[in-house]
């Protein structure tokens, strides 16, 4: 989900925690501070590289961005996602 | 890449952790900034509006530390704390840290000297390139594939030439000479070599050049090579030394070259002197145009991918050459060859190997000793433990920090065993037996600093873990419950038990091995050599045979220094023989024949060690004439030939016969054939070793067998070294250019010969005493804590009425009880241990009653007195104090 969200662009972790509550409706709106451990690991498993960069909240912020590896990792990751949900919707259709 | 990423990521937070939470603490503050101000504009208070953030990030500290553990590293950080916290409680309780550290210290010091030494002989290469490449060579008879033998000149010519497996071979042999000219006249170390050995040991010259071909062949001038140490110590370091004359056994060498002392000479001689080709020697030079007088040590490198055994049977092929070529000499000869790094380690192998598990014992045991401290330290750490489980450390998490503790322990004792094998390895240099020093030095470096670290981290693992274990309850609440004073008492009491009994087990094998090697050796030295060495003292005079050249000069000097000798105040009776009992150039042992007997099958021959001697000589050693007479001033070279045999002789060869009478033929080459009568029979001599029982002897008088040199040995109540003086003096009156060497009383000869034994007897033994100090202490800690542990109940049974000695057989039985555990494993390991060191005993039985008896007895009572002070102590408990104890 993270992988997804700041695949199209390099994100901060406030931004990305707005995207994914707008995203998903409010539905999936978690505690915004259990966003962080997850981004770390992210970081530390590679997928994702982080750097202080000027953001548009008006003071330098950690910005997020998808690395080559993290960008294999998310198409695994997709396409997984895709076969697991198509058998869950044809489990629920034909059940 | 990835990987990269993650790994610089790890060393990154670890390196800089306290930059990464400050990073992540301004992370977090951003966010919840960004929440309070859309609150703000959403109207709220400033107080509303922080309540509001809070409670949409969630918990803030534990937010923090999942991301700080996602880093991966935190064990790092853990692991020093926990070294910070293992140092303070070390410091805390000095007694308990000293004890261990001690223990720790006596078991990895000792593996670590005996490692240096192994490390030296087994494991570092020997100072030639390519090492594996050298094999010696030698002539074997084809009956008796063991009796090694060395090679002819001739033949050693033939092998160097015909053979396609050998990229280099060269022969040596060794003859002291008589160096003259600056300073006093001394002998000198000198290898006779052919040239080739400098190349084939790849011997670069410190200045000047080594031997050439040129210089091996026969006519060509005198030069010789000479050693740092030589020309340091005796010509000042002299730089125009190359070029110059040195006067060998009073002949002209041109020096050409200076080795250098880092250059270790084969059979070495770390002493090596001087080097000329054998051509050149008084001695060799001459015999090298004999066939038939094998006198080189043959030494070849193999071509590179040539097999041991591709070369071996290329020896075959060319040993079957050569004897159908030369039947003469060669006949029934055969060609052996083996690898040089086995010669030269030999049967020190065995011996360091054995030394090496018996010392891993002793290590087994320290550890023992230290993880039973660790146990009743962790046993009453349990309320600290069992709160911190309950505060949320994990069962591992508590594990990683005892081990860290003991891990902190094994190095210190790893560090002061470092320091104590240092010692150790100086005061064992002495004892050594000069094979282990000749190989190459021993010092403690790289190699053995590892051992002894890895050694350290193995033993805190081994005592740390079990009571680590142990110490974490599985059962939390129950543990909290018991006040922590019951915690793993159970687990530990058994595990403590079983670690004494293992101690005494060890210690028994050891002390059993130890005990059995002290009797070998007191056997060995009590043994009758057969002579008297008490107040002998000998001397080696040899004269240079450029000047002193025939028999008939070697004779007159030997007259004239005996007379001169025995008209010394002082001195009871004196002689000149060569060799001696356990000479230090060796026995020689020859051939001989019975006038009168059938001649022996070809290929058989009978042999006898040989001396030749002045007629004091019996007389001086006190050895017993048995039959017949001693040699008199009458047997001259005018006179006819006459000998003298031993007992063993006289018993094997001429059994049921009167040997007196009988002639025999035997002699120092070239004289191998001359009839000799008997004249009478003499005892027993050890002459090879003290631990080896004599073999049968033959003695010639010196008159009429004259060499160019001998032992004098003189049998004087004054001072040895008042004697040494005087006999050099007498030398000196003769001939002022005449070296007299090795000095010594024969008692220190002998014990010379006998270092080996006494090496590993002094060894042996220490690690029995230590290992019986452990054990004792290992007893004593386990009944000790066992007796405070039930001081409760004690007190129980006193009130109802239970005696001082009811207590006392209460306690003692429990520490006899484990003892006698211990001793019945250890007897048992003990009957297949000593199996191995079979080899090294002298008539003592692997079994021997007396040694097992005395170590049961002995460690029986070390235990019983270790356990009679906790018993004691327990049973002068008050009941009332016992009673509120707790």
């Amino acid at each position: 989900m993270i992988l997804k969200t700041i695949a199209r662009k390099p994100m901060h972790g406030w931004g990305i925690a707005k995207r994914i509550q707008t995203l998903s409706g409010d539905t999936l709106a978690v505690g915004q501070g259990s966003l962080y451990p997850a981004l770390h690991r992210l970081e530390n498993q590679g997928w994702i590289s982080a750097e202080w960069e000027e953001s548009d909240l008006g003071r330098p912020a950690k910005v997020y961005a998808l690395t080559r590896e993290g960008r294999k990792q998310l198409e695994r990751e997709l396409k997984s996602w895709n076969r697991l949900s198509s058998a869950v919707h044809l489990l629920i259709q034909n059940a | 890449m990835r990987i990269f990423r993650i790994i610089n990521r790890r060393i990154h937070s670890l390196l800089h952790h306290s930059h990464a939470d400050a990073e992540l603490q301004r992370e977090i503050e951003i966010h919840i900034q960004q929440l309070m101000h859309e609150a703000r504009a959403a109207g709220m208070t400033e107080a509303d509006a922080r309540a509001m953030a809070a409670r949409e990030f969630g918990p803030i500290e534990q937010i923090k530390d999942k991301c700080r553990e996602t880093r991966r590293v935190s064990w790092i950080q853990d692991f020093t704390q926990d070294l910070r916290y293992g140092i303070r409680l070390l410091r805390e309780s000095p007694g308990f840290t000293a004890v261990s550290v001690l223990t720790l210290a006596l078991g990895i010091g000792a593996n670590t000297a005996i490692f240096s030494i192994v490390d030296a002989v087994l494991l570092r290469a020997l100072p030639y390139p390519d090492p594996d490449q050298l094999v010696l060579m030698f002539d074997v008879p084809l009956k008796g594939p063991d009796v090694l033998s060395a090679i002819s000149y001739r033949d050693f010519r033939e092998c160097r030439e015909q053979n396609r497996v050998f990229s280099e071979m060269a022969g040596n042999t060794f003859h002291d000479l008589t160096l003259t000219g600056a300073g006093e006249p001394s002998i000198v170390n000198t290898a006779d070599v052919t040239p080739e050995i400098f190349s084939l040991l790849n011997a670069k010259p410190l200045a000047g050049r080594t031997l050439l071909p040129e210089d091996g062949k026969p006519g060509a001038p005198a030069v010789a090579v000479v050693s740092e140490n030589l020309w340091r110590g005796r010509f000042g370091s002299n730089p125009a030394l190359i070029g110059q004359s040195i006067a060998l056994d009073m002949r002209a060498f041109t020096v050409v070259g200076i080795l250098p002392a880092s250059f270790r000479y084969p059979e070495g001689a770390p002493q090596q002197e001087v080097w000329i080709s054998v051509m050149q020697d008084p001695l060799f030079g001459p015999l090298t145009s004999q066939p038939g007088v094998r006198l080189l040590g043959v030494m070849g490198r193999l071509k590179p991918g040539v097999s041991l055994a591709k070369a071996q049977a290329e020896m075959n092929i060319l040993g079957a050459r050569l004897a159908k070529q030369f039947p003469a000499e060669d006949a029934g000869l055969a060609m052996r060859i083996k690898p040089y790094r086995q010669e030269v380690v030999g049967n020190l192998k065995s011996a360091l190997l054995i030394l090496l598990g018996a010392v891993g014992l002793v290590l087994l045991m320290a550890c023992a000793n230290v993880a039973n401290l660790l146990l009743s330290q962790a046993t009453s750490r349990g309320r600290e433990i069992a709160m911190r489980i309950a505060l949320g450390a994990s069962r591992g998490r508590i594990v990683r920090q005892l081990l860290a503790e003991s891990a902190l322990l094994g190095f210190l004792g790893g560090a002061a065993g470092v320091l104590l094998a240092f010692c150790a390895v100086r005061i064992l240099e002495p004892f050594l037996p000069s094979e282990v020093v000749r190989i190459s030095s021993i010092h403690i470096g790289g190699p053995v600093l590892a051992f002894a670290l890895w050694l350290s981290m193995a033993a805190a693992l081994a005592f740390g873990l079990a009571p680590a274990l142990v110490a974490t309850p599985s059962n939390l609440e129950k543990s909290i419950k018991e006040g922590g004073e019951r915690t793993g008492q159970r687990g530990g009491r058994q595990l403590r038990s079983f670690l004494a009994i293992a101690e005494i087990a060890l210690a028994t094998v050891l002390l059993i091995a130890g005990g059995l090697l002290i009797r070998s050796f007191a056997l060995v030295t009590n043994v009758n050599p057969g002579f008297d060495p008490k107040n002998v003292t000998e001397a080696e005079v040899s004269l240079p045979q450029f000047q002193y050249s025939t028999p008939r000069q070697w004779t007159a000097f030997s007259n004239e220094l005996l007379a001169r000798l025995h008209a010394l105040p002082g001195f009871e009776d004196s002689a000149l023989a060569a060799p001696l009992p356990m000479d230090r150039q060796g026995e020689a042992n020859f051939a001989f024949t019975i006038v009168g007997n059938p001649k022996l099958a070809p290929g058989k021959s009978t042999t006898a060690d040989y001396a030749t001697v002045s007629p004091e000589y019996f007389r001086v050693m006190r050895i017993p004439l048995l039959r017949g007479r001693f040699f008199s001033e009458m047997d001259s070279p005018s006179n006819p030939n006459v000998a003298i045999i031993s007992e063993t002789l006289a018993r094997r060869y001429f059994p049921g016969q009167e040997p007196v009478g009988k002639q025999m033929r035997f002699g120092f080459p070239p004289n191998s054939d001359v009839p000799r009568e008997i004249v009478g029979i003499v005892g027993d001599v050890r002459d090879v070793a003290l631990s080896q029982k004599p073999g049968p002897a033959m003695y010639v008088p010196f008159a009429q067998a004259p060499l160019y040199g001998g032992e004098v040995v003189v049998r004087s109540s004054l001072s040895a070294s008042s004697v040494a003086a005087a006999i050099r003096r007498a030398v000196h009156s003769i001939d002022k250019a005449l070296p007299v060497t090795d000095v010594q009383s024969f008692p220190e000869a002998l014990g010379r010969s006998i270092a080996r034994e006494r090496f590993r007897t002094v060894l042996l033994g220490s690690f029995g005493a230590i290992a019986l100090a452990l054990a004792a202490v290992g007893i004593f800690g386990v009944v000790s804590y066992a007796a405070s542990q039930r001081t409760h109940e004690i007190g129980i049974r006193m009130a109802v009425g239970a005696q001082q000695r009811d207590v006392l057989r209460l306690i003692l039985g429990e520490g006899a009880k484990l003892a006698l555990f211990g001793l019945g494993t250890g007897v048992v390991l003990a009957l297949v241990a000593t199996r191995l060191i079979a080899s090294l005993l002298y008539s003592v039985s692997t079994t021997d009653p007396l040694t097992f008896g005395t170590v049961i007895i002995v460690l029986l009572g070390v235990a019983v007195t270790a356990c009679y002070i906790p018993a004691r102590r327990a049973m002068r408990v008050d009941p009332m104090v016992a009673l509120r104890y707790q």
